[in-house]
C-alpha cells in the first residue's frame, strides 16, 4: 500500500500548508480544507459560530448562490461535507481523480465566503431544527452535556451547536467578524490524498489563494483536569438512562496518545473489552463504550453507558469496580495484545480509502506539523508496552470522573 | 472496469461469490442466513436480534470467553446484522487472519453452544434494545414507516416485538437456527485479498454437506399499497416523519429510471427535497429519500424531521416534490444524477465490506452479480424521457405516513 504513496508538502508566501500523499494505484482522490477554529475559539456571546458559519459556506459566494454551489458539486458526483468539531472545522470531498480540480477549486472559491444576511436568516432556521434533533438523540445531548460539565469554565466545554438562544443572538456581522479573524491563511492546512497531480493541484492553490490575507490567531492551549461534577436531568418521554463518564487523558501532542488509544479499547471497546464483559455480556447495559479523544494541549476519554432504570446503581458499582482493578493490577499483557490487533487492522482498513487516509493525514499535520505514514502509526502502536498504558491510568485516574445522566423521571 | 466475478457452488449448496481487489490489503466477508425477520414463523418477532448474539456466546470447543477472544486476537470487525430475509453476518480483517477466521464462522455458524444461560442473556439485551428504540425517535420511525408499508411480514420489525421477544423460548430459538441456518439457501460472499481456491477447500472442508430439511417459507407477493397514516404521541423537540411509497423491485427492467428518479428528488444537495424543503424554506435540518428495496416489495422512503410548528408545511411540501416529478425533469438534472450514482459506484469499490456487501446483496435479488460495467451502462442509457415514462406508468399514488412527536399531522 504505502510503497507507491509519496508524500507532497509546500508551504505559500501568505503561510497557508499545502500537503498531499499521492497514491496512483487509488481509484479516487480526497481533498480538504482544515480550518484551525471551533467551539472553544468562540466566547459566550458567538456560541456556536464555527459550526454556523461552516453552514454558511455552502451558501456561496459573490459569484455563487447556494443553489450554483450545490449544482457545482453534484455536477462532479463528489461525497462532500464538512464537519465542526471543538476545535477543527473540515470540508471535505471525495472523488473520482478526473474531478479532483474541479472541486478543490470550488472549496477554494467556497473559502471566501459572501455570508449574505438574507442566507444568514433562513440557515438560521436550519441550524436551530440541527439543535432540536440533537436533543432527540439523548446519546449525543448527554456526551455534549457531560463536555460542557466536565469543562467548566475551560473553553473546551462550549457546545458545537451553540444553544437556541446564542443562535438567535447571533448576528451577520459577528460572524463576518469571526470569519476575519478565524479563516486566516496560516490557521488554514490544505490537504489531498489518494490519485492525483499534486502539481497541478498546487498550482491552482497557489494561483487562488495567494491573495488570501490575515494574521495568526492564536489559541490558548491548557490541559484540564475536569471538574468532576456529577449531574443529572430527567425528561418524561425517555425509557432509558444515558450515562456519560469523562475523565482526563493526554493531547494530540503526547506521544502516549496511542497508548491511551490502546485502553479505551482495553476498557470499552463495543466487543471484548471489560464495559463488554462485566456490563454488556451480563445484559446489564444494553450499550457500554470508551473513546479517547485527543485534542489540542488537552484530552478526554469519553464512556457512553445505556441500560435501563433499574440497573443504574448496579452500573455503577461495576463500573466503579473496573476502575478500581484497573488502578490496582493494571492491564493484562494479553488485553494489551487484544486491543493492538483491533487498532492495527482498523488502521489498515480505514486507510484503504483515500477519504479515511486524508483524515489522518490533515490531523497529523494540523496537531503535529508532521507527516506520518501508515507504517509510522503501525509502529507506534506495536511499540507500546504494557507499563506505559499502566502509567496513563496512575496518572490520570479513569475512575475519577465527570458524570452527566439523562433519564427518565425518577419513581416518586 | 475490469473487476473479475469469483463463484463457485459447495456440495451442500452454499453459493461462494469473491470479487478480488488488487489495492488493498484487508479482506471481508458476508454469510448470509436465510433467517430475517420476515421469514420467521408468527410470534417470533425480534428471535433473529436473539440469535444474532446468541450464536456468538460460544461455539464448537471453545465457550463464550475463548470465543470472542481468539476473534479479538483476530483483529475482527465484527458487523452482524437482521434484514427482512437475512440475518448476515459479516467480518472484515487483515488478509493474513481470513483462514483463522473462518474456521471460527464454522463453528459460529454451525456448532453454536446455544446454551440456555446464556440465552436469557441474549434475549435480555433484545429487549433492552427495543426499550433504547424508543429513545431515539429518528430511528423507530423509519422502523415504524416499513411495519406499516409493507404487507405482512414483509416490514415486520427488525428489532422485534416485546411481547413475542418476552415469550420466546431457548427451545424455540435452536429450532429457528437448526431450520433456517440452512447451508443450500446460504450466500458467502467475500471481497478484498483472498485466494479464491484456497477459501473453496477450506469452505468444503469445513462446512457439513448436511442440508436441513426445513423449507424456509416464501413471504406472500406485494399486494397493492394501502395508503395510511400513523401516529405516535411523544413529547419530542421535533416531529419525525417518515413517508413512503411503492415502487419497483430490484429485479425490474425500469430499476434503473427508478434510480434515476429517486437521485434527482435526493440524490445531492442540489436535489429537489434538498433545494425546495431546506435551501429555499428553511424547514429542516434532516431531509432525504432513498430507494429500500426487498425481492418481492419495494419503496422510496423519505425522512424529515422538524420543530411542531413547521411538521405540517414539511409534510406537504414533500409529497409535492414526489408529484411533480412527474411533471417534468431538466437535462441538467438527469446528468447530475447520472455522474453521481457513477461516482459512488466507483467510490465504493474501493472498500472491501462494501463490496462484499454489494455482490451478496445481487446474488440474493437477481440470481446473479452486476458487473460495474453493466450497471454504468445501465445509468447511461437512462434519459430525461425514459425516466419520465416511467414515472407516467408509476404514479406516487398512495403514501403511507408515520410521524413521531408532539404533533398529529394531515394526509390528503
Amino acid at each position: 500500500m504505502t510503497e507507491s504513496m509519496e508524500f507532497k508538502e509546500k508551504r505559500l508566501a501568505n503561510g497557508l500548508d499545502l500537503i498531499g500523499e499521492v497514491n496512483e494505484s487509488a481509484k479516487s482522490a480526497a481533498v480538504g480544507f482544515f480550518v484551525r477554529t471551533g467551539s472553544r475559539d468562540e466566547t459566550e456571546q458567538i456560541n456556536g459560530a464555527s459550526h454556523f458559519l461552516e453552514h454558511m459556506l455552502f451558501k456561496g459566494t459573490e459569484r455563487l448562490d447556494a443553489f450554483e454551489v450545490n449544482k457545482a458539486f453534484d455536477g462532479t458526483g463528489a461525497q462532500f461535507n464538512a464537519f465542526t468539531s471543538e476545535e477543527n472545522t473540515v470540508y471535505y470531498a471525495a472523488v473520482l481523480p478526473e474531478y479532483v480540480i474541479e472541486v478543490t477549486k470550488l472549496w477554494i472559491e467556497l473559502m471566501r465566503p459572501a455570508l449574505r444576511e438574507e442566507d444568514f436568516g433562513i440557515e438560521k432556521n436550519v441550524i436551530k431544527e440541527e439543535i432540536a434533533m440533537y436533543k432527540d438523540t439523548p446519546s449525543f445531548d448527554v456526551m455534549d452535556r457531560c463536555r460542557t460539565l466536565h469543562f467548566g469554565s475551560h473553553p473546551c466545554g462550549n457546545s458545537v451547536l451553540g444553544s437556541e438562544k446564542s443562535i438567535d443572538g447571533l448576528t451577520v456581522e459577528q460572524m463576518r467578524d469571526y470569519f476575519a479573524r478565524r479563516y486566516v491563511p496560516a490557521n488554514i492546512m490544505f490537504a489531498c490524498a489518494g490519485n492525483l497531480d499534486w502539481d497541478q493541484i498546487c498550482s491552482t492553490l497557489e494561483e487562488a489563494c495567494l491573495k488570501w490575507q490575515g494574521c495568526v490567531t492564536g489559541r490558548k492551549l491548557e490541559h484540564f483536569q475536569g471538574s468532576k461534577k456529577k449531574e443529572r436531568i430527567e425528561r418524561s418521554n425517555l425509557v432509558c438512562e444515558h450515562i456519560c463518564l469523562i475523565s482526563p487523558c493526554v493531547s494530540f501532542q503526547d506521544n502516549a496518545r496511542f497508548a491511551a488509544s490502546l485502553l479505551s479499547i482495553i476498557i470499552g471497546d463495543s466487543v471484548g473489552s471489560r464495559f463488554f464483559w462485566e456490563l454488556v455480556d451480563k445484559a446489564i447495559a444494553e450499550a457500554a463504550t470508551m473513546q479517547y479523544s485527543p485534542m489540542d494541549g488537552t484530552g478526554v476519554m469519553y464512556s457512553y453507558i445505556r441500560c435501563s432504570s433499574k440497573n443504574v446503581s448496579k452500573v455503577f458499582d461495576i463500573v466503579g469496580d473496573i476502575f478500581h482493578s484497573l488502578s490496582a493490577e493494571g492491564i493484562t499483557q494479553e488485553e494489551l495484545q487484544k486491543a493492538k490487533n483491533k487498532v492495527l487492522s482498523a488502521l489498515v482498513i480505514k486507510n484503504e480509502l483515500p477519504m479515511g487516509r486524508l483524515v489522518d493525514l490533515g490531523f497529523n499535520w494540523i496537531y503535529l506539523k508532521e507527516y506520518r505514514t501508515i507504517e509510522d502509526d503501525i509502529e507506534a502502536v506495536k511499540a507500546v508496552n504494557i507499563d506505559e498504558v499502566n502509567s496513563l491510568i496512575k496518572q490520570f485516574k479513569p475512575g475519577d470522573f465527570t458524570q452527566f445522566t439523562i433519564g427518565p423521571a425518577s419513581n416518586g | 472496469m475490469g473487476e473479475h466475478l469469483d463463484k463457485h457452488t459447495l456440495k451442500n449448496g452454499m453459493i461462494i461469490l469473491g470479487e478480488p481487489m488488487e489495492a488493498v490489503k484487508s479482506v471481508a466477508f458476508n454469510f448470509m442466513l436465510p433467517a430475517g425477520a420476515a421469514v420467521l414463523a408468527e410470534g417470533f418477532c425480534g428471535a433473529g436480534n436473539v440469535i444474532a448474539d446468541w450464536i456468538f456466546r460460544g461455539a464448537g470447543n471453545k465457550n463464550s470467553r475463548q470465543l470472542n477472544d481468539a476473534l479479538d486476537g483476530l483483529g475482527i470487525h465484527r458487523a452482524e446484522s437482521i434484514g427482512s430475509s437475512h440475518i448476515t453476518i459479516g467480518a472484515v480483517l487483515e488478509s493474513d487472519n481470513l483462514a483463522q477466521a473462518l474456521d471460527l464462522y464454522a463453528d459460529i455458524i454451525q456448532k453454536p453452544r446455544l446454551e440456555k444461560d446464556q440465552f436469557e442473556l441474549a434475549k435480555q439485551l433484545a429487549i433492552e434494545e427495543v426499550h433504547a428504540l424508543d429513545d431515539e425517535p429518528r430511528h423507530k420511525v423509519m422502523l415504524k414507516l416499513r411495519e406499516q408499508f409493507y404487507p405482512h411480514p414483509l416490514g415486520r420489525s427488525t428489532f422485534g416485538n416485546l411481547d413475542e421477544l418476552k415469550n420466546l423460548t431457548a427451545e424455540k430459538t435452536q429450532e429457528i437456527v437448526k431450520n433456517n441456518f440452512n447451508l443450500s439457501q446460504t450466500i458467502f460472499s467475500v471481497a478484498g485479498k483472498y485466494d479464491f481456491n484456497a477459501v473453496c477447500r477450506q469452505m468444503e472442508e469445513k462446512f457439513e454437506t448436511r442440508n436441513s430439511k426445513f423449507e424456509i417459507p416464501t413471504p406472500p407477493a406485494f399486494g397493492p399499497g394501502e395508503s395510511a397514516y400513523g401516529h405516535i404521541d411523544e413529547d419530542c423537540a421535533q416531529v419525525h416523519i417518515g413517508i413512503m411509497t411503492g415502487t419497483v423491485t430490484p429485479a425490474s427492467n425500469d430499476y434503473y429510471n427508478m434510480r434515476m428518479a429517486v437521485s434527482v428528488l435526493s440524490g445531492g444537495m442540489s436535489a429537489r427535497l434538498f433545494t425546495e424543503v431546506r435551501e429555499k424554506r428553511g424547514l429542516c435540518y434532516a431531509i432525504g429519500a432513498r430507494y429500500h428495496g426487498l425481492k418481492d416489495a419495494a419503496g422510496i422512503m423519505c425522512y424529515a424531521g422538524t420543530t411542531p410548528d413547521k411538521a405540517q408545511e414539511t409534510l406537504d411540501c414533500v409529497i409535492s416534490e414526489f408529484n411533480r416529478l412527474g411533471e417534468g425533469i431538466g437535462e441538467e438534472e438527469i446528468e447530475r444524477a447520472k455522474v453521481g450514482l457513477k461516482s459512488v459506484l466507483i467510490l465504493q469499490s474501493e472498500s472491501s465490506s462494501s463490496r462484499a456487501g454489494s455482490i451478496g446483496y445481487d446474488y440474493y435479488m437477481l440470481g446473479r452479480v452486476r458487473s460495474l460495467d453493466e450497471i454504468n451502462d445501465k445509468i447511461e442509457s437512462t434519459f430525461v424521457d425514459s425516466v419520465l415514462d416511467f414515472l407516467r406508468k408509476n404514479k406516487f399514488k398512495d403514501f403511507t405516513v408515520v410521524t413521531i412527536g408532539p404533533k398529529e399531522l394531515t394526509t390528503r
